[in-house]
């Protein structure tokens, strides 16, 4: 099947990229978003001290 | 660990730490040839930089030696490596290293034997825990 | 002479860079004027095929943040050095690694079970983990792999300059683009946008006499407002910490210690290592067993000397044996 890629995903905040499946006729069979990031924010902050947090947390977002 | 030489890095004080090295040859007093030994002006000039940079480049153990506390020929020189070294320690057990690849030692200078009895006892006890590995 | 070709990307980011280049506010559209931008995914539709068209060295100068996370990040870092006459490592996680360097202290495995299987809020399926190729009935579709440790631009590939912070502070960017525009770099490998001197030096507040009896957190003391931090038991990075990012600083300012976004002054490897040998020093005992109890208060010393520059310190990650 004939794949088109949407790599990177733009005018947002994050990584994404979009894959479109078309079938024989030209039609969408299928489309697929992926998130191709992952830091680990949710582990790394485990046993830091608290008052670190608010200093550590908005490094998830800069938006 | 089969056929391991740990290698051990010994920073040594010019002072009472030098008299001290040097009597071990003295006294007839061997130690294993794992430790290079590195003179310095003072314990307390030995920078945690250049201890990591010992483990870099390829240390699987680092030994500082200085004067016993209240002998420091500066004074305060061997409070600061004990200060530093402390807190040196405690970030290298985060980064996961094992106690018993950073030594502090005050040697005065009669104690020769004891020096060289310290070089063999951290020589087996880093044999035991095998190399530090790659860093980086 | 044409406009400049500028490109502005981001790996393992926050969006926070990209916003400080916005930040610039009414200036961007002097950076608009003297450029013309040729990808900046938060703000434009170019596409990575877009990029692997343009001849090499097509690219002027690419101001590339975010650390290196995963082989998408490797590879797109490869991509803009082949394309780019100048690359810049553009803000603390492309300079040192920055915050998200911190999962260097975690194994990479324990990072996957935790936030696809082991958190609270997650619902994961028995074995389910992110593949780096997943077949689908129409085809094949992929994912990057995820790296065992963060790594800082540099240990990628090659670095021209650097603009340290988290982020970097837009008037300091805006000297930096002009700087390019006018052709006003210093030598290759230099840190620009920012001064060769410790935070200390631009620090507004009082010093005294630097020996401290003991450690404290925020929440322990009422501190003085006035008087430097570390004079007051509490854990600023000043010291090892390249100054410049604002005068006063605008963390000081805000009451809040510096943290090390600006990475290590020159000629400073290690910003934990340097900064852990400067809280030695302070230490006023001569008590070991005092000084066991000082140094006990103080928690979390990787988090907090490392707090910026993990992947980019002399070790690196955490040690599993």
């Amino acid at each position: 099947m004939k794949k088109i890629s949407i790599d990177p995903i733009t005018r947002l905040e994050g990584h994404g990229k979009i894959e479109i499946f078309l079938n024989d006729q030209g039609d969408v069979e299928n489309a697929y978003f992926q998130v191709p990031e992952l830091r680990g924010f949710e582990v790394f902050c485990q046993g830091r001290p608290v008052e670190e947090l608010p200093r550590i947390v908005p490094r998830i977002c800069g938006v | 660990m089969e056929n391991f030489e740990p290698r051990i890095i010994g920073f040594y004080c010019n002072w009472s730490s030098q008299i001290g090295v040097d009597s071990a040859g003295v006294e007839g007093a061997s130690y294993p040839a794992n430790v290079r030994l590195i003179r310095v002006m003072c314990s307390g000039s030995v920078d945690p930089e250049v201890v990591i940079e010992a483990f870099k480049k390829g240390a699987d153990g680092v030994l500082v030696l200085g004067c016993h506390l209240g002998n420091c020929h500066y004074r305060v020189g061997n409070y600061n490596a004990l200060k530093r070294f402390q807190l040196l320690q405690k970030t290298l057990d985060q980064f996961g290293f094992e106690k018993e690849r950073l030594r502090l030692e005050w040697v005065s200078v009669a104690e020769g034997k004891r020096f060289a009895g310290l070089v063999g006892e951290m020589t087996e006890g880093i044999r035991r825990l095998g190399p530090l590995g790659q860093i980086s | 002479m044409g406009k400049l070709k500028l490109a502005l990307y981001w790996a393992m980011a926050c969006g926070g860079c990209d916003v400080a280049v916005i930040d610039t506010h009414e200036k961007i559209l002097d950076i608009a004027a003297a450029a013309d931008i040729l990808f900046w995914p938060v703000a434009m539709d170019f596409k990575y095929h877009d990029v692997e068209a343009m001849p090499d060295k097509h690219i002027d100068v690419c101001l590339f943040n975010g650390g290196i996370r995963n082989s998408e990040n490797e590879h797109v870092a490869h991509l803009l050095r082949a394309k780019s006459k100048v690359m810049v490592a553009f803000g603390a996680c492309a300079q040192l690694g920055g915050i998200p360097g911190l999962a260097n202290e975690k194994k990479r495995q324990d990072i996957l079970d935790y936030v696809y299987h082991g958190s609270p809020s997650t619902v994961g399926r028995k074995g389910l983990y992110p593949q780096e190729v997943t077949h689908v009935p129409e085809g094949e579709l992929e994912l990057p792999k995820f790296y065992d440790a963060v790594m800082a631009l540099d240990q990628v590939i090659d670095v021209d300059y650097y603009v340290p912070g988290c982020p970097p502070e837009p008037a300091r960017i805006m000297e930096v683009v002009l700087a390019i525009v006018t052709g006003n770099l210093p030598p290759k490998g230099a840190v620009v946008g920012a001064l060769d001197k410790a935070l200390c030096d631009t620090c507004p507040r009082k010093r005294e006499e630097k020996k401290v009896r003991a450690f404290h957190r925020p929440h322990e003391v009422l501190f003085d407002t006035e008087r430097c931090f570390l004079e007051q038991g509490l854990i600023c990075m000043g010291p090892a910490t390249r100054g410049g990012c604002s005068d006063p600083p605008r963390c000081i300012r805000s009451n809040m210690p510096c943290r090390g976004c600006y990475g290590p002054p020159p000629d400073v490897k290690d910003q934990g290592a340097k900064m852990l040998s400067a809280i030695g020093s302070i230490i006023d005992s001569q008590d070991p067993e005092e000084i066991e109890k000082i140094i006990g208060q103080i928690v979390d010393p990787l988090g907090t000397f490392y707090r910026f520059g993990l992947p980019g310190s002399a070790l690196r990650k955490k040690r599993f044996s």
